[in-house]
């Protein structure tokens, strides 16, 4: 069995990085997330120099001239994780829309659902390539906050659960895109689908008021974005990684249940 | 090794389409059996099923007594499959094609190096084996594809519509190929050549309208004159055909 699931993945991976789709998504998602994370340090910056001047007769902002608040954990981390993940959403379906969906319309299903691998293990090739993809994505841009960490001695835990949450939160993103696609044979219906399902999981506060008080506290339960706002900050729940993980799962098992479904069509 | 087929009341449906209407069928082992028919005969969506691709509506294929339906991994590792307009990965090359293709049938080291060996000889693909599967004339990729079904060396071997869209002189070379896997495995063969099926079989089953219309040995057919005569007679009026 494994090794199949060795032979599989690097299909997979050689199907993946034969599309300049694979080099597009790498090279925008790591020039994004610089300009914004960039673009936060400079707005810190500006908000210290702007302290640091009004108080300059006192000192800097060791001091106690600057609000505790302000500091590189609320003003850059916080911001670049939240933008970070608006990125991951706008770029991961572009990835996943391709892997089912194509296989399904040039035929090659059938050459592989023919050879004797199971369903599971066809979509768990496909979904481990695209987690390693998207570990690639964060590994690009982990240069970012890296730098920061280390030149303002944040802790490296602090980098580390901002690295595992947007892993966390992008393997959950590209299954679900994954699971798009293994229902359709059209790339863009999977696209569509790969951008709508997330978006509207993000945060459902437009459906709060409308609601009762219950629902709605099931429905921030069942947010992305309510698991993933404490990573930045450096704290790893159990709770946010389990919801993340059944997430990725879920989207793993439609995967299965759409190639065992088209037996039966 | 050859395998023994048994289909028993194979019926598929899609919606109110009926495209294979109890179908029953043997085939002995070693047999090479072919299959024709108009198009939307059925031909092809009984070769779905028995290889486990799609789901019988009703009924069960049998390889060698294992049931299609409840067993069909085992099935799959008994035959190797070339599908109608071969699918295969264009971005491959031939040799990393059929690596890949034997690895997911469990062979590695030695006997993967020795399957492939094999099979791109008995195919002719030793002068293409570094080439792009994707920049490939129709006729080797249908080599390439038949490479991959017998790598394994199976009991039976699937093949649907290999000569189509080839040039004669490819056709002639894939019905010589196609030939010297008699005695090695049970083959299956779906074509519309009519000639293909008489050149190549030991016996031929007629499906029209997912129906066994009729099934005749070689040497019955030659007694019927034909089997071009024996398809007008059966199915010529609503094939286009006037015999």
């Amino acid at each position: 069995m494994m090794l199949r699931m060795r032979a599989l993945c690097r299909k997979e991976l050689r199907q993946l990085f034969a599309s300049p789709i694979a080099y597009v998504v790498l090279t925008v998602y790591v020039a994004l997330t610089g300009i914004y994370f960039f673009q936060h340090l400079v707005s810190y910056n500006q908000l210290l120099f702007v302290y640091q001047s009004e108080g300059m007769t006192g000192g800097g902002f060791d001091q106690g001239t600057v609000p505790t608040r302000i500091n590189v954990l609320n003003e850059v981390f916080v911001p670049s994780a939240d933008d970070f993940g608006l990125f991951l959403l706008v770029v991961l379906p572009l990835v996943t829309m391709r892997v089912f969906a194509e296989e399904r319309a040039n035929g090659t299903d059938e050459l592989l659902l023919t050879s004797g691998l199971r369903p599971w293990e066809v979509a768990f090739a496909k979904h481990a390539v695209t987690y390693a993809f998207v570990a690639l994505l964060l590994l690009g841009s982990a240069i970012y906050p890296a730098v920061v960490v280390l030149r303002a001695s944040l802790g490296m835990e602090h980098l580390a659960a901002l690295l595992l949450g947007q892993l966390f939160y992008g393997c959950a993103i590209a299954s679900l895109g994954l699971a798009c696609s293994s229902f359709t044979s059209s790339q863009i219906v999977a696209a569509v689908l790969g951008y709508a399902i997330p978006f509207v999981l993000l945060d459902f506060a437009w459906l709060s008021n409308t609601v009762s008080e219950g629902v709605a506290a099931v429905l921030r339960e069942a947010a992305l974005l309510s698991h993933y706002g404490s990573f930045a900050r450096g704290v790893i729940e159990l709770r946010n990684v389990v919801y993340f993980e059944g997430v990725a799962l879920l989207g793993w098992l439609l995967s299965v249940a759409s190639l065992e479904l088209s037996r039966a069509r | 090794m050859s395998a023994k087929i048994e289909a028993q009341r194979v019926s598929k449906r899609f919606g109110s389409l009926v495209a294979l209407d109890a179908l029953s069928l043997e085939i002995a082992a070693g047999e090479v059996f072919g299959i024709i028919g108009p198009n939307g005969a059925g031909k092809t969506t009984f070769l779905r099923i028995l290889t486990g691709y799609w789901l019988a509506s009703d009924g069960d294929v049998r390889v060698d007594g294992l049931s299609v339906t409840r067993q069909r991994f085992q099935v799959q590792a008994r035959l190797g499959y070339a599908c109608e307009q071969p699918k295969l990965y264009a971005d491959h090359r031939v040799d990393a094609f059929l690596r890949l293709m034997g690895e997911l049938r469990g062979l590695s080291g030695a006997r993967l190096r020795a399957a492939v060996a094999v099979a791109s000889e008995r195919l002719g693909l030793e002068e293409v084996m570094h080439r792009r599967i994707g920049v490939l004339s129709k006729g080797f990729r249908q080599r390439v594809a038949l490479a991959q079904a017998i790598l394994h060396e199976p009991a039976l071997l699937v093949v649907d519509e290999p000569t189509v869209g080839l040039d004669p002189a490819q056709q002639i070379e894939l019905r010589r190929i196609i030939a010297g896997f008699r005695g090695q495995h049970t083959v299956i063969l779906c074509t519309h050549q009519l000639h293909e099926a008489e050149l190549l079989c030991d016996r031929v089953a007629l499906l029209d309208r997912g129906r066994l219309a009729a099934i005749a040995t070689a040497d019955e057919i030659r007694a019927g004159g034909s089997l071009e005569a024996l398809f007008l007679a059966k199915v010529g009026t609503h094939s286009g055909f006037a015999p």
